[in-house]
């Protein structure tokens, strides 16, 4: 698959923000530049993008006590 | 393991295949299984269908009939390789946006790659998320799809619940997925090859049985036409109706959010 540069890795397009809520408590959710990560503070959950793709699964997420996840995937 | 067809969602949770697992364990297995076929999710579907894959899934685009007008929004449920995507932009006369949702990476990854090769990342977003709990807004689409994808969710009722849910009035469900064959000739002859041919081919082809042995019994597995009818209804959807595709070999069901 095509490789995006390091800097749009954890970017996202401003209308997908928009339309995105955290999948468990349906709220919106905050865009967290520094981390690439959209965060969910009702669930207390940071979730990745990947590729300019967001990761909107509980068991990615980081709980938002934690350190932030490795950006490497397994898989692929 | 039990070969019985479930006749409403129940069972669905813990059949993987023919064989029983934990609950909370389907997902996990399912998803191996598309984490080794990705690559070659076309060839898989080729094997399945006789090539009749690529003839449905237009047909299903067809009864979907997108406006050639902006602002039309599509989902694509358990879309990952953008099959369905690419069809319905081409469809709208590149008016439409779709988004394409898959719970496996390795598809998205797949899907993602087809899009920057054909020029329309524009018109395109990739989210990986599970279809029991879409990561949207409620009424933000106005079409949700789901093409070979609803028998591989655990909890189909949970799913059939959120695809209504993100829906707008007035939106339509669509879902393509093989069925239960109704001609008898037929359904002897597509027994015969898809227990006996298809996990051959797969391990001549792709140097691997299981995966096609899963897919070969989780489509005899799932509900029939009318069963699974009944589901989209106690979902919500009014004036359900399906249409089988070659003897029923598949089957497209639609619904409306009214």
């Amino acid at each position: 698959m095509n490789r995006r540069p390091e800097a749009e890795r954890g970017a996202i397009d401003p209308l997908m923000l928009e339309m995105l809520v955290c999948p468990l408590t349906k709220a919106r959710l905050v865009y967290d530049r520094k981390n690439g990560e959209l965060v969910s503070e009702g669930a207390r959950l940071a979730y990745p993008i990947r590729e300019g793709v967001p990761i909107m699964l509980v068991s990615e997420a980081r709980h938002l006590e934690d350190r932030p996840a490795p950006t490497h995937r397994s898989g692929y | 393991m039990s070969n019985e067809r479930a006749s409403g969602g129940e069972g669905m949770e813990t059949s993987y295949g023919y064989e029983t697992v934990g609950e909370g364990e389907k997902q996990g297995r399912v998803n191996a299984v598309f984490d080794r076929v990705a690559s070659r999710y076309d060839l898989m579907n080729d094997l399945m269908s006789a090539g009749l894959h690529r003839v449905w899934k237009d047909n299903m685009v067809a009864a979907l009939n997108p406006p050639r007008k902006r602002g039309y929004r599509a989902l694509d449920v358990a879309g990952g390789t953008g099959d369905i995507a690419f069809r319905i932009l081409k469809s709208s006369g590149g008016q439409a946006h779709v988004t394409v949702l898959d719970v496996n990476g390795a598809m998205l990854a797949e899907g993602q790659g087809r899009a920057d090769k054909r020029g329309l990342s524009d018109k395109i977003d990739f989210v990986e998320a599970n279809a029991e709990e879409l990561p949207f807004e409620a009424r933000s689409f106005d079409a949700v799809t789901i093409a070979f994808g609803i028998r591989n969710v655990p909890r189909i009722e949970v799913a059939l619940g959120e695809a209504y849910r993100v829906l707008r009035r007035g939106g339509r469900f669509l879902c393509l997925e093989f069925s239960r064959v109704d001609v008898p000739f037929l359904e002897q002859a597509y027994e015969q090859w898809s227990f006996h041919a298809i996990p051959r081919i797969g391990r001549l082809v792709a140097g691997d049985e299981e995966p096609y042995r899963y897919l070969v019994e989780s489509i005899r597995k799932f509900p029939s036409q009318g069963d699974f009818a009944s589901m989209i209804e106690r979902a919500g959807f009014e004036r359900v109706r399906y249409t089988n595709y070659s003897g029923g070999i598949a089957a497209l069901h639609s619904g409306w959010k009214l």
